[in-house]
């Protein structure tokens, strides 16, 4: 379970502390295990900032950030990001990328190369386990970001936007590709995203986050019938997904329009 | 590659690629290098020319095949291997201190914000002094010996891998190191995962600007403290109007330079094969 607890963070605005620029106020919400949660809202709602926190990269200045009861100080080996980027290393192939997660965390040489072969060929890119990345198009180079993640076996995925920087036909299929993947794993996901219907199509429940600064303004549960990924075509014409998509743009609809007018003031 | 000569062969009237052969296929696939022969070419023809019809006093010139002839005698009676090695043993050292102190300062320098500020002013004054004049302090505190070449050598090359490590450490994409902490990474394994491999075709294209100048000191520091060497040898061939001599000692110091060059460009391809692509 991973429970954020009344947590604010913010950015001193001009370099020196004193006058802070606020991203996050005072957020709280619970995540369960195996269960797959969007943060969804506008950008500069802090959502990013706030799986950098859970993940340990930043630590909150007001809250705390609790996995299995555990207070997050730090990045640790129980979870694993996936960057909107992909952020592979430019002079590493794609099965020693994801090596690296496995370098990283201890594992013994021996080990790492099958495990990196076995990640590489879940996400079905086997056949590229030489290719460097500048020769992989975004989709595969992603994939091998989702390999390197999945590769150290963590309990909860953290991705930020994972799909972000594909084109819109690629990010469908990945999100497809996703599920079939995860689906029967019980791995808990928490997923950043400011695409409605990748929140709504993914997610088990979605929070979703004002702007300036960021706060929780509404959770909603998705109850659509897994698996997705065989019929996804069906589940996205339902009208429940319909109903839900209406909702989710109301409320994001109000929060684009207050965050704007006060860019404009 | 492949699929643009086979778009260029399927277009009706444009048949070109593996048909032609001959000269024209050899022009064609050589350009580049038959220019670039042809251009040494006129020149040594010029230059040989011009000496034999008398247009120049050979004493101020010499002609290609004399520096040819001379070059082929210094090597066959082994006179010049004792400056070769002279030479090559300030050279050598000069450059290999310069890497050892400048890449770790480099590498301080861009990982530490304090330190770069401290340091920059210092490391720009020492740049800014024409190196040679430091010569004389050498010989002073090292005496007339191989030590104050070397460290003529050593000063003069320095700055630039210097420089050029710290460009390259201070421009790494902050977010592979993001990603290396994500993963759990310590400090160390920043550095060495991440940092060293990222910043390595800086290092080398820094050591590939330092060559250049690791030849000039070695010239200049045994004009006056040294009794051997390559630019020893163009000194005593100027003193005493062996003009053969000298561009002997000039053939033998570009051959180096270029070869040096080669051979770091030949490294960088085969460790760092990723960098080539992003130009």
């Amino acid at each position: 379970m991973i429970e954020v607890r009344e947590v604010s963070h913010g950015f001193p605005r001009d370099g020196h502390g004193g006058d802070m620029f606020h991203v996050l106020d005072d957020v709280s919400f619970t995540i369960k295990d195996g269960s797959i949660v969007s943060l969804l809202g506008p950008s500069g709602c802090g959502k990013t900032t706030l799986l950098r926190i859970i993940d340990g990269l930043i630590r909150p200045l007001a809250g705390e950030i609790r996995i299995d009861g555990t207070v997050v100080r730090k990045p640790a080996t129980d979870r694993a990001m996936v960057f909107q980027e992909f952020n592979l290393l430019p002079w590493r192939t794609a099965l020693r990328n994801i090596e690296f997660a496995a370098e990283l965390h201890g594992v013994p040489r021996g080990e790492r190369r099958g495990r990196a072969e076995n990640a590489l060929r879940r996400v079905g890119l086997d056949r590229f386990a030489n290719y460097f990345p500048h020769q992989l198009s975004g989709g595969m180079k992603q994939r091998v970001g989702l390999a390197r993640a999945l590769s150290t076996n963590p309990k909860s995925l953290l991705m930020d936007e994972p799909f972000g920087a594909l084109d819109p036909q690629i990010r469908e299929i990945m999100q497809i590709e996703l599920l079939k993947l995860l689906e029967a794993e019980g791995k808990t996901i928490v997923l950043v995203t400011h695409s409605i219907d990748e929140a709504i199509f993914l997610s088990d429940s979605v929070v979703i986050f004002s702007a300036n600064p960021g706060r929780v303004i509404s959770t909603l549960d998705i109850e659509l019938p897994r698996p997705r990924w065989s019929n996804d075509e069906e589940i996205k014409a339902s009208e429940a997904f319909v109903r839900y998509r209406k909702i989710l743009w109301h409320l994001m609809k109000e929060q684009l329009r207050t965050s704007n007018e006060e860019g404009r003031a | 590659m492949s699929r643009v000569s086979e778009i260029a062969v399927s277009r009706p009237g444009l048949k070109k690629g593996p048909e032609t052969s001959g000269l024209a296929g050899l022009w064609q696939r050589q350009r580049t290098p038959i220019t670039r022969t042809a251009a040494a070419l006129v020149f040594l023809g010029v230059w040989e020319w011009s000496v034999r019809a008398g247009m120049v006093d050979p004493l101020f010139l010499s002609s290609p095949t004399q520096v040819a002839a001379r070059l082929f005698q210094v090597f066959a009676d082994g006179t010049i291997w004792p400056h070769l090695w002279a030479s090559g043993v300030t050279a050598f050292w000069g450059f290999f201190l310069s890497c050892a102190v400048g890449v770790p300062i480099g590498v301080l320098m861009g990982r530490s914000v304090l330190l770069r500020d401290t340091l920059e002013p210092f490391i720009m004054a020492q740049a800014s002094i024409p190196t040679v004049a430091l010569l004389p302090l050498f010989i002073i505190w090292l005496g007339i010996g191989v030590s104050a070449r070397i460290a003529l050598v050593f000063v003069g090359a320095v700055f630039g891998i210097v420089v050029s490590t710290e460009a390259g450490v201070s421009n790494i994409d902050r977010r592979l190191i993001e990603t290396a902490r994500s993963f759990t990474a310590t400090e160390w394994e920043i550095l060495w995962k991440i940092v060293m491999p990222a910043a390595l075709p800086y290092i080398i294209a820094g050591m590939r600007l330092a060559i250049a100048r690791v030849l000039i000191m070695v010239v200049v520091a045994e004009l006056y403290a040294s009794t051997a060497g390559v630019g020893y040898l163009i000194f005593q061939a100027g003193a005493s109007y062996d003009t053969s001599m000298i561009f002997v000692g000039v053939v033998i110091l570009a051959a180096a330079g270029v070869g040096m060059n080669t051979l770091l460009r030949a490294i960088e391809w085969r460790i760092a094969p990723w960098a080539g692509s992003r130009e």
